[in-house]
């Protein structure tokens, strides 16, 4: 105890007392999976990370980066969390270059507000601004010699999450068919190392082979190689119409057969997204659509110049009555942002009606999806649980959400995910836990299988974060 | 270990005919594409996976440098012996493997050439992207290894955006797969580094890649200038103005000229610069975009603008791009090419600056390059024999790289860093910067086995 005292002073010497709260009231704000912080910071800049970093590496305490807290229950629980991290302060663009079409930011900027600034003068954007509220508006770039820019990332919680917290948790949506991945995206970072030393990499090229690939290695790597402070990332035009079509199908069958033959064409979707209809409902009811009768329901989203959408949307419709859709609905962009923004918010709809929901990402070969989405919902329905799927097709990832209502079918999710798992494996995939009540998770697998590179990440792991107080026991179980 | 005995040890591991180690064999794999040079003590052309691993086993155990080399077509030194070792040559293991059309994924050994395994999804309606100029004879796990771009990458992004896994000799022997069919992998993205790293981490010895359907339509055009700073501006302007094309290239007209009097593509003689743009995607709404650009060369003074109509004459507008480093090679005995990457609207202002450093350096210096992801490469003219002459390119291209870097750029775009560029990389990273990827290097390779003495420079010597 004496010891985080004195790490208190320190810290508050370092980067001023009135970023560090310590009261219980507020830290316990920041808690997960039954764990609470005993310290929350809120450093300005990475030099003010770096000042963090190297006394709690000091005084050996474990440190949690935080952006908004969306993924906070991802991966394994932490075997310790003294302090959190946040980048609430970090919030600055540092660089908006929308010539050269790359946007350098801070860990703490929050995504929406990025496709804010890079919106266009008639305000279209590529996120509902209308919805997002006050605080966008002063961000809304003034300067706009162009046509509209925007970062071609599309991940869950789009509304709150911060670019730090989407890169270091790699998270992408169904429009990650057009346009990829955050591997695809990122082009240079700056963080700050367990042992707090700043680290730069890549910068504002396209083409960048000097020295290792060291920003890939940051994605996906949930804080636990270091603190990611800032990054550049690739923009795109915005497109010059977006569109999307709704079609309603019998099964899954039918969805899927239509699906695979889009994917089989010249026509180039944003995404191909398949769900069952309490998914749809879930989606659709934020954006004022609904379902009449169709159980599985294919959302398509059409990016690009005019023509190409034309195209798209006629002959997707005309596939759409050729196989079986009961219905087809095109909805313009005005419909389209809502709809999008709300498909990457389905586990906090869902969530706030559930509190024991179970979020899976399943993540398998392409060709297996029509196996593996069926067998799923047997599997859950022969248990009687209310779920959500939502498949991007064409990307190899599903995301399920099991709804448990009462104890038995809350405690039937153990072995559902297991089942769940077994299957993804035997197809060559891999079930990730994304969020489920402390007590549950602690009963499930939760990465899956890392498989042969195991023995590197390790290694890496060891290599980087020797005192291992980085977000311990996130990936690796630690002793 | 002694040479005999080493030499001894690999031919069991791969039998006597592929162990060479005669003088001329030492000689021949002792330089690559670039200036450097060194010698092996042995050269391997192992067949299998398992012999790769046995040889890395070997030179664990043994300690000794293991190089791994493809065609030797790499421009900054990689494959170059410089501490002596085993060079493993993979052009025995040249196979494709497996063309997964439903996963949309290739495998491949990585003595495969780029073309052939290009030309072979053609025939499907694929592609795989990357498309490094000297793709005729570059392999795919030479591809890996340096993270080869090309003139596509514009849009299509460079060799990593392609690669979803390897299998991987690792530094002890043991062989592990990263990666694979199933995407979004749990853990680190350990292909992501490995790719570029030059074989400093590790050996592939199976490459898994991402192949794409073949675009529906593709437009080529040919705009020639009559001021390079126009070509240049023209560049910015179509990026600014919304449009993504899948390449931006550009010649200057010491470059042109050499084209022409080799390759013959039908270039004006006169022109100060040429820029091929090519489009490709769904066939709706490219028209529109070609009319968009052909206003955008009109505002910035183009002279001309032709527009292939036929697959032969888009194929001779791309062999005088393709052909051009060779072109060039016949002016003079020996080219320096520098690799420095700026964000492409820096390109006007550092073309003009690379010009000067030409006159100021009395050395003759020719542009071709990927115009649009502002990857330059100018070609710097001299002969190797006049070892004052060569102490000028040195220093030209180390000023040419420090102007890349003072304007927010890199040195290497696409080439790498090998031994060629070490000293350079403190133009762009921070002595911290670097002791993080000598921490991954001591990671992956604990006892600095794999290729010694590229990417990342030695720490200096403390001084007592």
């Amino acid at each position: 105890m004496g010891q985080f005292t004195q790490l208190n002073e320190d810290l508050a010497i370092a980067i001023g007392q009135e970023r560090i709260k310590t009261d219980q009231a507020f830290t316990a704000r920041y808690s997960f999976d039954g764990l609470s912080p005993r310290a929350v910071v809120f450093p300005k800049d990475i030099r003010q990370v770096k000042e963090i970093v190297s006394l709690a590496a000091k005084a050996g305490v474990s440190m949690i980066p935080w952006g908004s807290g969306t993924k906070k229950c991802m991966g394994a629980t932490p075997s310790g969390a003294d302090i959190v991290v946040s980048t609430e302060k970090m919030n600055h663009m540092l660089d908006v270059d929308v010539a050269n079409l790359t946007i350098t930011v801070e860990a703490g900027v929050k995504f929406r507000d990025i496709q804010a600034r890079l919106a266009t003068q008639e305000d279209r954007c590529y996120l509902p601004l209308e919805e997002l509220g006050k605080e966008s508006d002063e961000l809304i770039c003034s300067d706009r010699a162009h046509s509209g820019c925007f970062l071609p990332l599309d991940p869950p919680f789009s509304d709150r999450a911060t670019i730090g917290g989407i890169i270091a948790t790699n998270s992408s949506g169904p429009r990650r068919l057009l346009y990829g991945l955050p591997r695809d995206l990122l082009l240079g970072v700056r963080f700050v190392t367990p042992e707090g030393e700043i680290v730069g990499a890549g910068g504002k090229t396209v083409k960048n082979v000097s020295g290792y690939d060291v920003s890939k290695l940051m994605i996906g790597s949930y804080g636990t190689l270091g603190i990611l402070c800032e990054m550049t990332l690739r923009l795109l035009p915005l497109p010059e119409r977006m569109e999307t079509l709704v079609f309603e199908f019998p099964s899954i069958s039918e969805a899927g057969s239509f699906a695979e033959a889009m994917l089989r064409t010249k026509l180039l979707p944003a995404a191909l997204e398949i769900m069952n209809s309490r998914a749809f409902e879930a989606v659709g009811n934020r954006a004022g659509i609904y379902a009449k009768t169709g159980s599985c329901l294919v959302m398509v989203a059409l990016e690009g110049f005019e023509e190409a959408v034309e195209r798209m949307k006629k002959e997707m419709l005309a596939a759409g009555d050729r196989l079986g859709a009961n219905t087809g609905i095109g909805l313009k962009e005005d419909k389209h942002n809502p709809l999008w923004l709300a498909v990457g918010n389905i586990q906090t709809f869902n969530s706030d009606k559930n509190k024991d929901l179970v979020a899976l990402k399943l993540t398998y070969p392409l060709s297996e999806w029509k196996e593996i989405y069926a067998y799923c919902q047997n599997l859950i329905a022969g248990e009687g649980l209310k779920h959500t799927i939502l498949c991007h097709a064409g990307s190899g990832v599903s995301l399920i959400n099991l709804l448990p209502e009462d104890r038995r079918e809350r405690d039937s999710t153990v072995g559902l995910v297991s089942g769940l798992r077994d299957k993804c494996r035997e197809k060559g995939g891999n079930l990730v836990v994304e969020c489920a009540p402390p007590d549950l998770k602690k009963r499930m697998i939760v990465w899956g299988n890392i498989g042969g590179a195991g023995i590197l990440m390790e290694r890496l792991r060891n290599a980087i974060d020797p005192s291992g107080i980085m977000n311990p026991g996130r990936f690796f179980p630690t002793n | 270990m002694e040479r005999t005995e080493l030499i001894a040890s690999l031919k069991e591991i791969l039998g006597e005919e592929n162990v060479l180690a005669s003088e001329m064999d030492l000689t021949l794999y002792g330089y690559d594409a670039s200036l450097e040079k060194g010698r092996p003590d042995a050269v391997v052309l192992p067949g299998s996976t398992e012999e790769v691993s046995r040889i890395v086993g070997l030179a664990y155990r043994e300690k000794i440098p293991v190089i791994a080399r493809g065609s030797g077509t790499n421009l900054s030194g990689g494959t170059v012996p410089v501490r002596g070792g085993i060079v493993v040559h993979l052009s025995r293991m040249n196979r494709v493997l497996e063309i997964d059309i439903p996963n949309r994924t290739v495998t491949v050994e990585p003595g495969v050439l780029t073309l052939d395994l290009q030309n072979l999804l053609l025939k499907k309606g694929l592609q795989y992207a990357p498309d490094p100029a000297s793709q005729k004879v570059s392999t795919l796990g030479g591809n890996f290894g340096e993270n080869s771009g090309g003139p596509h990458c514009l849009k299509y992004g460079v060799t990593t955006n392609h690669v979803l896994g390897a299998e991987v000799v690792i530094y002890d022997g043991t062989v592990v797969w990263i990666g694979g069919k199933c995407p979004d992998h749990a853990g680190y993205d350990i292909t992501g580094l490995l790719v570029g790293s030059e074989g400093t981490l590790g050996m592939a010895t199976k490459i898994m890649l991402r192949i794409i359907p073949a675009p529906e339509a593709v437009k080529t055009m040919l705009a020639i200038y009559d001021s390079i700073e126009d070509a240049g501006n023209t560049v910015s302007a179509i990026i600014a103005e919304g449009i993504v094309p899948a390449t931006l290239e550009m010649m200057d007209n010491l470059v042109i000229k050499a084209v022409e009097e080799s390759v013959h593509a039908g270039y004006p003689m006169d022109a100060a610069a040429v820029l091929i743009i090519e489009l490709d995607g769904m066939a709706d709404g490219m028209e529109r975009q070609a009319e968009k650009i052909f206003d955008i060369c009109k505002r910035h003074r183009v002279r001309e603008v032709r527009l292939a109509k036929s697959d032969a004459e888009r194929a001779e507008l791309w062999a005088g791009r393709k052909g051009a480093f060779g072109a060039v090679a016949r002016l003079r005995p020996s080219y320096l090419v520098c690799d420095g990457t700026v964000p492409r609207t820096k390109l006007p202002e550092v073309l003009g600056k690379v010009i000067q450093v030409g006159k100021k350096y009395e050395l003759p210096i020719g542009n071709v390059f990927h115009a649009g992801d502002g990857n330059l490469h100018p070609l710097i003219l001299f002969d190797e024999r006049n070892r004052e002459e060569l102490s000028r390119v040195h220093k030209a291209a180390t000023e040419i790289l420090k102007i890349c870097a003072d304007v927010g750029g890199t040195i290497s775009g696409e080439h790498g860093i090998g031994t060629e560029k070490l000293k350079e990389m403190s133009f762009i990273f921070s002595e911290s910067d670097i002791d993080f990827m000598r921490d991954l290097k001591n990671a992956f390779d604990p006892v600095d086995i794999w290729n010694p003495g590229k990417v990342v420079p030695a720490r200096q010597a403390a001084t007592a």
